[in-house]
C-alpha cells in the first residue's frame, strides 16, 4: 500500500497549500483520481482472488485505454458473463476474448443471448455477474470513458429522420473525430452530405452507421446485424466497407446470424445458443467439425457407362468416399472434401464426356451451424 | 494470486494522467452537451407537427375563445374575458409543450432506437434530458411571446398586477411540464402512445382548467376537478397574480410540489 500512502500525502500536502478556488477543484480532482486508482487496487485484488475473473495488472490495462493497442492485444475479454431479464437466463457464463485487429464474429440463432453479450460489452448492460475488461476497462464503471473508445453500429437503431447526414457527423464527431470528408468519400456519401436520414436507402443508411462508428477513430467497432434487411446489392456495398476495416488492421466484433456474412468477413466466429458459447474456431475450422460432408451427384446415362456394381466398387474405393448410392442411373456420393477432387479424377479418367448434371454440394457454415445446434439441443434433451 | 501493486512514481502518473483525464471528460461532456442542444433546436425548428402545437394552435384558439365573450365581465368572468383568456393560454403553451410536444418527441426516438445509439456514442445519461429541458423551456419561451405579441393588437395585453408571483408561476409551471413531458416520453412505449397519452391529459386540462369556460358557470364537480387538475394549478398560479384575482400562493406551492416531483422522477427516468 505505499503506493496509496503515497497518494494520501501528496493530497495532504495539496490541501496544506492550495486556497484559491481554481486549487480546491484541482485538489477535488486529484481525490477523484486516488479514488479510481484505490478502487483499481480493490478490483485488480477481487480480480485475482477469483479464478473466475481476469488478472490484469492495473498498469497494462490504464495502459490499453490510452494507447491503440498492438496486434495480438486482448482488447475484450470476457469471463463467466451472466445475464437475465425477468428470469430468464440470456447469457450464461459466457467467456469471450477478442484480440487486437481481429474481426470476431459473434454467430447463432435469433435469441442466442449475442446483442446482449455486446450491450454488456459496451456498458449498455449491465450483466448480473461475470466480468469483462474491454481496453482495459471496466464497462459498468468507465461506460462514459469507454463508449468514447468503441464505434458502435446498433441493432435496430437509427437517428432523427430530419437530421441531415452533415448533420449528423458534427452531432457525434468528437474531439478524435477523423476527416469526415475522407471518411464521407470512403464510403460513398460525399454526395448525400445535405440528405436527411428519412431520405437515405437502406444501404446508405448502414454506411452511414458505419462511418459514425469510425469517425472517432475507434480502438474497437462493434458492428450488430450490420445487414439486416438489405438488398443483396446494398449487403455487397456494406460487405466491402468491412473489408476494408479489417485490411486496415481494425478490431471488429460482429453480432450476426447471416452465416454468408460472417463466412465472408470473419477470422474468427464464436457460435452461442442460449447464452453459451457451443463452439469457436475460423469459419473453415467449425465447418470442418461439424459438417465435413460433401454431397456429389451425377447420372451415367446407359450407354456411356452402366452403373453396375463395377462402377458402385470403384466410386466406393474413392479416398474419403463414405457412401455411395445409385438410383436409377443418379449416382450420390459423400464423403470429405478430399473425395471431390478424386471423383472429378475418376470421371475424367473415363473418357466419357463429363455428366452434365454434375451437382457439387459442399457445407458452408450455416451446415455447421445447424449441426452444432441440432447437437446441444438433443444433449440438452438428454439432460433433461 | 497477481500482485499489482504500483510504484510510487507510477502512482504519480497515474494520478496526473487521471486528472487529465478528468478535465478532459468534462470539456468532452460540455462539448457533447451543446452539440446535442444545437442538434436538437435544429431539429425541433423543422418539426412541423411540433410547431403548428406549440406556437400556432394556442395563438389560433387564444383569438375564437378571446372574442367569444366581449370584453365586458360578464357570463361569470371576474374580469374582460379577452384579458381573462390572454392571461390564461399562456398556460397553454407550457400543456402543449410538456403534455404533447415532449413525450411524443422522446419517446419517438426511444421507439426508433435514437436514444441507444446517443448512449453508445457516450453522450451522457443526463445530456439527454438537460438538452430536452432547455428546448422545452425554449419553446415555452418563444410560443408565449408570439402569443403575447398577437394579443396585443387584437385584445391588448392585460396589466400584470404581481410581475414576480406571475414570473414565478410561469418559471415554475414550466419547470413543472417540461419534467412531466420528460418522464412522460421516457415512460411510453411508442410515439403513437405518447401522443394519445398526450392528447388524453392535454384536453381535459385544457378545457377544464385553461381555455375553457370559467369556472363559475362550472357544475360543482367539474369545478373541484378544476382545482386539482395541474395545468389548472399552474393556470391559477400565473392567472391570478396577473389580473389581479389573488396571489395564489397555494397554487403556486402546488406546481411548486409537482414541478420537484415530476423533476425528480424524470431525472430517475432519463437513463437512456
Amino acid at each position: 500500500m505505499t503506493d496509496l500512502t503515497a497518494m494520501h500525502a501528496l493530497v495532504a500536502d495539496h490541501q496544506r497549500s492550495l486556497v484559491a478556488t481554481a486549487e480546491r477543484q484541482r485538489l477535488a480532482r486529484l481525490a477523484r483520481a486516488q479514488r479510481r486508482i484505490e478502487l483499481d487496487h480493490q478490483h485488480t485484488k477481487e480480480s485475482s482472488m477469483s479464478r473466475q475473473r481476469v488478472s490484469q495488472p492495473t498498469t497494462h490495462s490504464r495502459d490499453c485505454s490510452r494507447r491503440s493497442p498492438a496486434a495480438g492485444e486482448p482488447v475484450v475479454t470476457v469471463r463467466g458473463l451472466r445475464k437475465s431479464y425477468g428470469g430468464r437466463v440470456v447469457v450464461d457464463g459466457l467467456d469471450l476474448d477478442v484480440a487486437a485487429g481481429e474481426v470476431v464474429g459473434l454467430i447463432g440463432a435469433n435469441g442466442a443471448g449475442k446483442t446482449t453479450a455486446v450491450e454488456c460489452v459496451q456498458g449498455l448492460r449491465r450483466p448480473d455477474a461475470g466480468h469483462i475488461n474491454v481496453l482495459g476497462l471496466d464497462p459498468s464503471r468507465d461506460a462514459d470513458q469507454l463508449r468514447s473508445m468503441i464505434g458502435s453500429q446498433l441493432q435496430s437503431s437509427g437517428l432523427p429522420d430530419r437530421l441531415r447526414v452533415s448533420e449528423a457527423i458534427d452531432l457525434f464527431a468528437g474531439p478524435r473525430a477523423r476527416n469526415r470528408d475522407a471518411l464521407l468519400e470512403q464510403f460513398g456519401l460525399s454526395h448525400r452530405r445535405r440528405y436527411p436520414f428519412a431520405g437515405m436507402s437502406g444501404g446508405e443508411r448502414q454506411r452511414l452507421f458505419l462511418v459514425l462508428a469510425l469517425l472517432n477513430q475507434p480502438r474497437l467497432v462493434i458492428l450488430d446485424e450490420l445487414t439486416q434487411g438489405l438488398d443483396p446489392a446494398a449487403r455487397r456495398e456494406v460487405w466491402s466497407a468491412v473489408v476494408q476495416l479489417r485490411e486496415a488492421g481494425t478490431t471488429v466484433l460482429l453480432v450476426t446470424h447471416e452465416l454468408d456474412e460472417a463466412e465472408a468477413l470473419c477470422a474468427r466466429v464464436v457460435a452461442m445458443r442460449d447464452g453459451r458459447v457451443l463452439d469457436q474456431g475460423s469459419p473453415a475450422e467449425l465447418v470442418a467439425r461439424h459438417a465435413s460432408e460433401v454431397t456429389i451427384q451425377f447420372t451415367l446415362t446407359a450407354g456411356s457407362a452402366p452403373a453396375d456394381t463395377t462402377v458402385l466398387d470403384q466410386l466406393q474405393r474413392l479416398p474419403g468416399a463414405r457412401t455411395i448410392s445409385n438410383q436409377r442411373g443418379q449416382i450420390t456420393i459423400h464423403g470429405n472434401r478430399d473425395t471431390i477432387a478424386h471423383a472429378g479424377n475418376w470421371l475424367v479418367a473415363r473418357n466419357e464426356p463429363v455428366p452434365g448434371d454434375l451437382r457439387i454440394h459442399v457445407p458452408d457454415l450455416e451446415a455447421a451451424l445447424l449441426t452444432l445446434l441440432d447437437a446441444s439441443q438433443t444433449n440438452k434433451k438428454e439432460g433433461q | 494470486m497477481t500482485t499489482t501493486l504500483l510504484q510510487p512514481t507510477a502512482t504519480r502518473h497515474e494520478i496526473a494522467a487521471a486528472t487529465d483525464t478528468v478535465t478532459d471528460t468534462a470539456s468532452v461532456t460540455k462539448s457533447m452537451t451543446r452539440r446535442l442542444l444545437t442538434s436538437e433546436l435544429r431539429l425541433f425548428a423543422r418539426d412541423p407537427l411540433t410547431l403548428t402545437f406549440v406556437f400556432v394552435f394556442p395563438i389560433l384558439t387564444m383569438l375564437i375563445i378571446g372574442g367569444s365573450f366581449g370584453t365586458e365581465s360578464r357570463h361569470g368572468f371576474p374580469v374582460n374575458p379577452s384579458h381573462w383568456y390572454v392571461a390564461s393560454y399562456f398556460t397553454v403553451v407550457i400543456g402543449a409543450t410538456g403534455l404533447i410536444m415532449l413525450p411524443v418527441h422522446i419517446a419517438s426516438y426511444r421507439e426508433r432506437g435514437v436514444l441507444r445509439r446517443f448512449a453508445a456514442a457516450g453522450f451522457p445519461r443526463w445530456c439527454f434530458a438537460a438538452a430536452q429541458l432547455a428546448i422545452g423551456l425554449l419553446a415555452i419561451g418563444v410560443a408565449g411571446s408570439l402569443l403575447l405579441a398577437v394579443a396585443a393588437p387584437v385584445y391588448g395585453i392585460p396589466t400584470v398586477a404581481d410581475p414576480l408571483r406571475v414570473a414565478a408561476g410561469v418559471g415554475v409551471g414550466a419547470t413543472a411540464f417540461v419534467a412531466i413531458g420528460v418522464l412522460l416520453g421516457t415512460l411510453l412505449p411508442s410515439a403513437r402512445s405518447a401522443q394519445a397519452i398526450g392528447l388524453l391529459l392535454f384536453f381535459p386540462s385544457f378545457l377544464l382548467g385553461v381555455g375553457g369556460p370559467p369556472p363559475t358557470v362550472m357544475s360543482e364537480p367539474m369545478r373541484k376537478l378544476t382545482e386539482v387538475l395541474p395545468l389548472a394549478l399552474a393556470n391559477r398560479a400565473i392567472r391570478e397574480p396577473w389580473l389581479d384575482l389573488g396571489d395564489a400562493t397555494g397554487a403556486l406551492l402546488g406546481t411548486a410540489v409537482i414541478a420537484m416531483v415530476a423533476t425528480a422522477l424524470a431525472a430517475r427516468r432519463s437513463a437512456l
